[in-house]
């Protein structure tokens, strides 16, 4: 055999034998103990029979296959997946077809999507894909608000990416904050809870701060632009989703985070990003 | 060494000078973790820096290290010109290359997903070409080492090839199995999707892919120090290795047994079952046994070297040593570092005892320890070492770069021994800013502040350095002995040829690997899929309308 003149399969060399022997005597070991021993043994409850001990230290477990019994409906939070599909179609909305669809948006969010209500969200400057997804989810059911979902229906998918479009190009609303954590209007140091909550969160309560999906540190896709935002709104949409009104955040970050701040600190997270920023009101 | 040296003394200079940013960037990062006022106090800024200092310290000067330090033992064992230099000075264009362009997009805020790269995050694709060139560049010397070894090999059959030349082959070897993973998930899953030519990321196969890399890399990383610990320590001791076939059975052990363990940095993920989480964990322990080999060993060579000094008694021997040498003292202070690292690193890869500190500043703090500790100091001693045979000028202090050896070790141990305090307190790594007005992160305030001033002595020590190599090399020229290797106490006439070789050892690794990490990855193919979204940290907004 050619192979046996190869070094690695010469057999009768001692150091070979040796090695060979060696890996495959520790391999047995450490399979024996792995996937017999500690498949077997279960945390909780009895030990398994030797056939489901080697599934599950595989990484397979029963409850894998086809549930035996009914299980509830599967409930997503929303229809929108990022994918490259979803992003083309909305960067080919087109700010001018945008104006005509915009027009029925006037009487609640204001001439030029700036707000007066605190019941409705300042538009202006807001991120396309952010309106997009709120779009398809009123038109899905994802989200609910009274008249928004039917107004959300007769659009087509087209015509919201033309009236995102149409928005996000507005520079009179919502801007995103600056690097400065002193915006907050105090000195650097002397930091409020709610701007220690929008720049460091709290993470003695997992609490990621909001500059790291709703800018500056970083903007998650279909994370809005807050500054400048109505007050109220913002803190009526807290409180949303942390009673779990509101359902359609991906991945229920927005549900989990709000459902550990006070209402207090709802409110001051509210008017700190209500505030207006130097020259830029949020209101006209 | 006339036709090396310039080679070897670039890639050194490009590994130091790296360095010494470096970890001036770590002492910030301490001290931006710390309740004392930091500059420039920005998480976005803390996460482009950790990328930076990661990719540097990781990437950068290790694999320039290890270049240059075998292209110098290539030729000076081996007694010959290094073959395949025009190779060697393209890999040097190419590792370069990548290296500044990995640098210059993290500096552009465009990469701050740290070294480790952490999929679904994804960066700009400057960034993993970049560090693509460097590592898939770094292959050329890999060949080279190989290439020089087995062409010695050829032209002196039935010779043993000196130890110095096996070890860092081996080194080579392992760099080429640990790299990869990491270039793997590179071309398949991030520089397509960063390209936009794919949609979707595999999260759970990338970072499978990476934990092949992940372990073994730090074996890379170490493999120096070792090297050094057995061809350069009993010369500067003025005694002999005690064993030469140890030497050969220790690099062979940590080529075979450092790859495929890398799952033991997944133990809390749950893409991969038990069974595999517990085979790899196994197979982790046993780089205790080269480790436990190395140290009788070295203490053998060391005892000898000591006892011939005149060293009396059953301790005498230890004093006896010229510890005024920075090879001796280095590899001292190292073993101590070893010692304290390697304990804390059987808490790590253990499969239950990982949950306490899992993702805790313990894992920080304990891979500074036996990398910046351990590894790095040796790092410095070999500079020293081989500084006067590249530069053909004397070191310009010895006392200066002892002194500097010792701020580094009592600098790691200030910095470190805290950090692993307050991990085990519950502190999270990755983590920018603490708020110390909270009750459970005010307890580890002190613990952190003492950190910061280890930092701040680390700082010291590699300014030190740095100015004990510029004013080494500034200075005035003159003769200086060639590099000599230690002999060992029998120096071996022939050895078997699995101990003059890898073939062997790389088909061994080969199995291992298959039974390892064969399963784990096919199942990403057979059973499910993990593909998620990326979230791409270089974008800010796309459409946003006040831009």
């Amino acid at each position: 055999m050619a192979a046996r003149r190869i070094e690695p399969f010469r057999l009768h060399n001692p150091w070979v034998k040796i090695g060979w022997l060696s890996t495959t005597g520790l391999l047995a070991i450490a399979l024996v103990l792995g996937f017999v021993l500690l498949g077997r043994e279960q945390q909780n409850g009895p030990p398994v029979s030797p056939w489901r001990g080697i599934c599950s230290a595989l990484g397979i477990s029963p409850d894998v296959g086809p549930a035996s019994e009914p299980q509830p409906p599967l409930r997503t939070p929303t229809r929108i997946a990022w994918t490259r599909a979803t992003l083309a179609q909305i960067a080919e909305g087109s700010g001018k077809q945008g104006i005509f669809v915009a027009m029925n948006c006037t009487a609640c969010h204001g001439e030029r999507g700036v707000s007066s209500s605190g019941l409705y969200p300042t538009l202006a400057g807001m991120d396309a894909a952010v309106i997009y997804k709120q779009l398809d989810d009123f038109r899905a059911g994802k989200r609910w608000w009274g008249a928004m979902n039917g107004i959300a229906q007769a659009l087509s998918p087209e015509a919201s990416a033309d009236v995102a479009a149409y928005f996000a190009r507005r520079t009179d609303g919502l801007v995103s904050v600056g690097n400065e954590r002193s915006q907050g209007g105090d000195p650097p140091g002397q930091d409020t809870p709610a701007v220690r909550l929008a720049f460091d969160g709290d993470p003695s309560r997992g609490i990621p701060p909001c500059a790291a999906c709703h800018g500056p540190a970083n903007i998650k896709l279909g994370a809005p632009p807050l500054k400048g935002q109505r007050s109220a709104y913002i803190e009526r949409q807290l409180a949303a989703f942390a009673q779990g009104m509101r359902q359609n955040d991906i991945d229920e970050g927005m549900r989990t985070i709000a459902s550990q701040l006070t209402p207090l600190e709802m409110r001051s997270l509210a008017e700190f990003y209500a505030a207006p920023l130097d020259a830029k009101p949020a209101e006209q | 060494m006339q036709h090396s040296r310039r080679l070897a003394l670039l890639h050194f200079w490009v590994a130091f000078g790296l360095f010494l940013p470096a970890v001036v960037e770590g002492a910030w990062q301490m001290l931006m973790r710390s309740p004392l006022p930091a500059p420039l106090r920005y998480p976005s800024m803390y996460y482009a820096s950790v990328t930076l200092h990661g990719t540097v310290m990781a990437y950068v000067v290790t694999t320039f290290f290890a270049m240059g330090f075998g292209y110098a033992i290539a030729e000076t064992s081996l007694g010959r010109p290094l073959r395949g230099s025009v190779a060697a000075w393209i890999c040097f264009v190419i590792c370069i290359t990548g290296s500044v362009m990995a640098v210059a997009t993290i500096l552009a805020g465009k990469a701050s997903v740290l070294y480790t790269f952490y999929p679904p995050l994804l960066a700009s694709a400057w960034y993993y070409l970049g560090v693509f060139l460097l590592i898939g560049g770094s292959m050329i010397w890999v060949v080279v080492m190989n290439v020089n070894m087995i062409g010695w090999k050829r032209d002196n059959p039935g010779r043993p090839v000196p130890l110095a030349m096996f070890a860092i082959t081996a080194t080579a070897d392992l760099w080429a199995w640990a790299a990869s993973g990491v270039l793997l998930e590179l071309i398949c899953i991030l520089i397509p999707r960063a390209f936009g030519w794919s949609d979707l990321i595999d999260a759970a196969l990338g970072r499978t892919l990476f934990s092949v890399t992940l372990h073994a890399i730090v074996y890379f990383w170490l493999m120096p120090a070792y090297i050094a610990l057995y061809t350069l320590l009993p010369q500067a001791t003025g005694g002999r290795l005690y064993s030469d076939t140890m030497a050969r059975l220790t690099f062979i052990m940590f080529l075979t047994f450092s790859v495929p363990v890398g799952l033991h940095h997944l133990l809390m993920d749950p893409e991969h079952g038990s069974g595999f989480k517990f085979l790899q964990s196994f197979l982790t322990f046993l780089v205790v046994l080269p480790t436990l080999v190395t140290v009788l060993s070295i203490s053998a060579s060391a005892e000898i070297a000591g006892r011939h000094r005149g060293g009396r008694g059953l301790l005498g021997w230890i004093p006896a040593l010229p510890w005024r040498e920075p090879m001796v003292l280095a590899s001292g202070l190292m073993l101590v570092m070893l010692g304290l690292g390697g304990f804390g690193g059987i808490i790590n890869m253990s499969y239950a005892m990982n949950s306490m500190i899992h993702n805790t500043s313990w894992v920080t703090a304990h891979f500074h320890l036996i990398f910046g500790g351990a590894t790095v100091i040796m790092y410095f001693a070999i500079a020293y070492e081989m500084w006067p045979r590249l530069t053909g000028k004397p070191l310009s202090s010895k006392r200066l770069a002892c002194w500097q050896l010792w701020l580094w070790f009592w600098g790691m141990l200030i910095t470190t021994i805290p950090w692993h305090i307050a991990g085990l307190m519950g502190q999270p790594r990755r983590v920018a800013i603490f708020d110390y007005s909270m009750p459970f992160v005010a307890r580890m305030a002190s613990l952190v502040i003492i950190s910061v001033i280890g930092g701040l002595v680390l700082v010291a020590s590699a300014i030190l350095m740095v100015a004990v190599l510029v004013r080494s090399h500034l200075g005035e020229s003159s003769l200086t002995e060639p590099l000599r290797y230690a002999l060992a106490v029998n120096p071996p006439r022939e050895v078997p040829s699995s101990l003059n070789g890898f073939a062997l050892w790389n088909t061994i690794l080969l199995v291992l690997m298959l039974v390892a990490y064969g399963y784990p990855i096919a199942q990403f193919f057979l059973l499910k899929s993990h593909s998620v979204p990326a979230i791409e940290v270089t974008r800010r907004s796309i459409f946003n309308g006040t831009q």
